[in-house]
């Protein structure tokens, strides 16, 4: 499987001196051809600002960034095969809906304008109404079809969901993966809401503070870390020199999650008398992602 | 799907399933991975996972451009490995908690009998 | 299973005819309510006109053709063309950045749009002009294409060629300020205004302290219409250098 981006030692720092703020912090992976990758962290982590520098957007303060083997920055051949609608896009003030719908297929060779047409027709997207008047929900929705339909090698979806409701948001998700099984392409999927596309995703970043802090299958990551609840003394115990994410208690009980419970590790769990209790991407990448905060000895529970 | 394993194993023991209560009969075609992958909204590379498991271990095969099917003998193959592993499955937790709630495995055994009538 | 694949890639004319496209996909933007609003325009410059003339003395009448050539309805269609430039640059190069266009084909099919646009409204008002001269004036002897500032008697060609070079001139300084806007945001903005200022006022200082005003009105009457719009491309075709310059380097936010 070939790989579409190579990210080595990249970093993005706005300003300088004890006021910089380092948006990315020393990033290095590798994304590989086909396959659907979610791009997770919470609000200001950093998502779109990577994103960003994948299609030349932005410029990197260092490092080295090779997508479809070139770099990206104001390269035709790179950017032609990349369709990165932000989650913030703008459009010009006279554009209707229609009209990004008539622009786009001039940018993008793959363009798809029978289902474009029919994923309006699906999303409840009005075609003639101006960009400026849509609701959040169809704005996400227009980014959405143009995401889908362009059918570029490498497509950003930018917090897609946003504004959609449950019925939109399920039809994305079930769109995208039929359109993905029959015409499979590298999608990445920026969101902080993790739980209802996890089961999508095939391989999951996680951005944290501009680091990335998590790069492993989505499989790999589901039940790599299990809460383990008891006795105080007993939770204590059980997890001395074990690596623990997050702790937290409530009178004589407690909580620990667990990193790389193995089948004995469980075992020896439930023989102490403790519960088992998994733990969700979301919950994982939530108590990873706090991890630097101040350890809650004696604060409310999870 | 729960968070608690991996979703490949998931999807491997739920074809399992439906082999072993005969929804799945042998010789017959399995859903398509991408079927898979729609129906139940997830990956279709992580279905084929699952998909592939099942053929490593002789419970499905592959007919070359067709799809894929199910093995001969597969359910009794299942059957016997699902008797292996009830003991270690259902037996130890059920007397894990019995034990915790002070009922004796005599008394227990009195309660699965009645149950079962 | 068809995986999606690269096509074959495009030429760089390709990727900047795209651009020209995107600012031209609302043909009433460009096109459309433009040559409306001219027309309306026209119509309630010409009912002005003809309510002058019915009040006026007869024995006026000369002085009162005289003033009306003066007006300057027709110079809403240039600062129009300013409104459109900064639109383009300003809403439509996120979008062509998302789109996947590099910021060199934006820049040169922007600059190749407004080149264009401006051709075509230069023979737009080329033919108003002609057909004012034709109706004596649209009867009234006004001059709403001729006005004294654009008008020439070198022949339609050089009359052509004054409505482009005013055209590509409004075109191009509009870029640069929205430019300067999508890079460094208010602050370029005010920072263009500054330095812009800056240079009118110390213009104006330097023709008021050397007392050499009269030099720069003799200029204006030498180099006559023809000559002051030709030289406005001097000032375009910086304001599209640098305008490419700061964009080259700017990055489309929220």
């Amino acid at each position: 499987m070939s790989t579409v981006i190579r990210v080595d030692g990249l970093s993005k720092t706005y300003g300088a001196g004890s006021g910089a703020v380092h948006a990315v912090s020393e990033a290095t992976f590798e994304l590989a051809e086909n396959r659907i990758y979610g791009l997770l962290g919470r609000n200001g982590a950093g998502k779109t600002t990577l994103m960003q520098l994948l299609t030349g957007q932005e410029f990197a303060t260092r490092g080295t960034i090779s997508v479809f083997g070139e770099q990206p920055v104001e390269n035709a051949r790179v950017l032609e095969r990349v369709c990165f609608i932000k989650e913030s896009q703008r459009y010009p003030d006279d554009f209707r809906v229609k009209h990004v719908l008539k622009s786009a297929p001039w940018f993008f060779a793959n363009w798809d304008a029978a289902f474009a047409d029919e994923l309006v027709e699906r999303f409840r997207v009005p075609a003639n109404r101006r960009m400026k008047k849509l609701s959040r929900g169809q704005l996400s929705a227009v980014g959405v079809i143009v995401g889908l339909a362009s059918r570029a090698p490498l497509t950003f979806f930018d917090e897609p969901y946003l504004g959609l409701d449950a019925v939109a948001r399920q039809l994305f998700y079930d769109v995208l993966l039929a359109d993905y099984a029959e015409h499979p392409r590298t999608v990445v999927l920026s969101t902080h809401l993790i739980d209802e596309v996890s089961n999508l995703l095939e391989h999951v970043l996680v951005i944290d503070d501009g680091r990335i802090i998590i790069d492993a299958d989505a499989d790999e990551l589901r039940g790599s870390a299990v809460d383990v609840v008891g006795a105080r003394s007993a939770v204590e115990a059980f997890t001395a020199g074990r690596e623990v994410l997050h702790r937290a208690s409530l009178g004589g009980l407690a909580t620990a999650t667990v990193a790389g419970l193995d089948d004995a590790g469980r075992a020896a769990a439930r023989e102490a008398g403790l519960e088992l209790a998994p733990v969700s991407l979301q919950q994982l990448v939530i108590r990873t992602t706090t991890l630097g905060d101040a350890e809650p000895e004696n604060g409310e529970p999870a | 799907m729960d968070d608690s394993r991996p979703i490949f194993l998931q999807i491997a023991e739920q074809l399992e399933d439906d082999i072993v209560a005969g929804r799945l009969p042998e010789e017959t075609q399995v859903p398509s991975t991408n079927e898979l992958a729609a129906y139940l909204r997830i990956n279709p590379a992580t279905a084929g996972k699952g998909v592939n498991l099942l053929v490593d271990q002789g419970i499905l095969y592959k007919k070359r451009g067709i799809g894929m099917f199910v093995a001969d003998g597969a359910r009794a193959r299942l059957v016997a490995q699902r008797r292996d592993r009830f003991r270690e499955q259902y037996l130890a937790p059920l007397l894990t908690e019995a034990e915790r709630l002070g009922i004796t495995p005599a008394q227990l055994a009195a309660m699965i009998e009645e149950a079962g009538r | 299973m068809t995986a999606v694949t690269a096509s074959t890639p495009s030429s760089p004319f390709g990727r900047a005819w795209r651009t020209v496209r995107l600012l031209t996909t609302n043909p009433w933007t460009v096109i459309g309510w433009p040559l409306v609003i001219l027309g309306a325009i026209f119509v309630m410059t010409w009912t002005i006109w003809w309510l002058i003339f019915a009040s006026v003395d007869p024995a006026d009448l000369t002085e009162t053709a005289d003033g009306i050539r003066f007006n300057g309805a027709v110079s809403y269609i240039f600062v129009y063309m300013l409104v459109i430039s900064v639109q383009a640059v300003n809403l439509a190069f996120p979008l062509a950045l998302g789109f996947g266009s590099t910021r060199r084909a934006f820049s040169l099919g922007s600059g190749l749009a407004f080149v264009l646009l401006s051709a075509a409204y230069a023979v737009v008002l080329t033919i108003g002009a002609w057909l004012e001269e034709l109706t004596d004036g649209w009867g009234l002897h006004g001059a709403f294409f001729r006005t004294f500032y654009l008008a020439t008697d070198a022949g339609w060609l050089a009359q052509w060629w004054i409505y482009f070079c005013w055209f590509v001139f409004f075109f191009f300084t509009g870029t640069i300020f929205a430019a300067m806007y999508v890079r460094w945001k208010a602050l370029g903005l005010t920072a263009a205004f500054v330095a812009l200022g800056v240079l009118v006022v110390a213009t104006i200082a330097v023709l008021t302290l050397t007392a050499t005003w009269h030099l720069f009105w003799e200029a204006l009457a030498e180099l006559g219409t023809i000559g002051i719009a030709s030289a406005a491309l001097v000032p375009a075709v910086l304001a599209a250098v640098v305008g490419y310059l700061v964009l080259r380097r700017a990055t489309p936010r929220g």
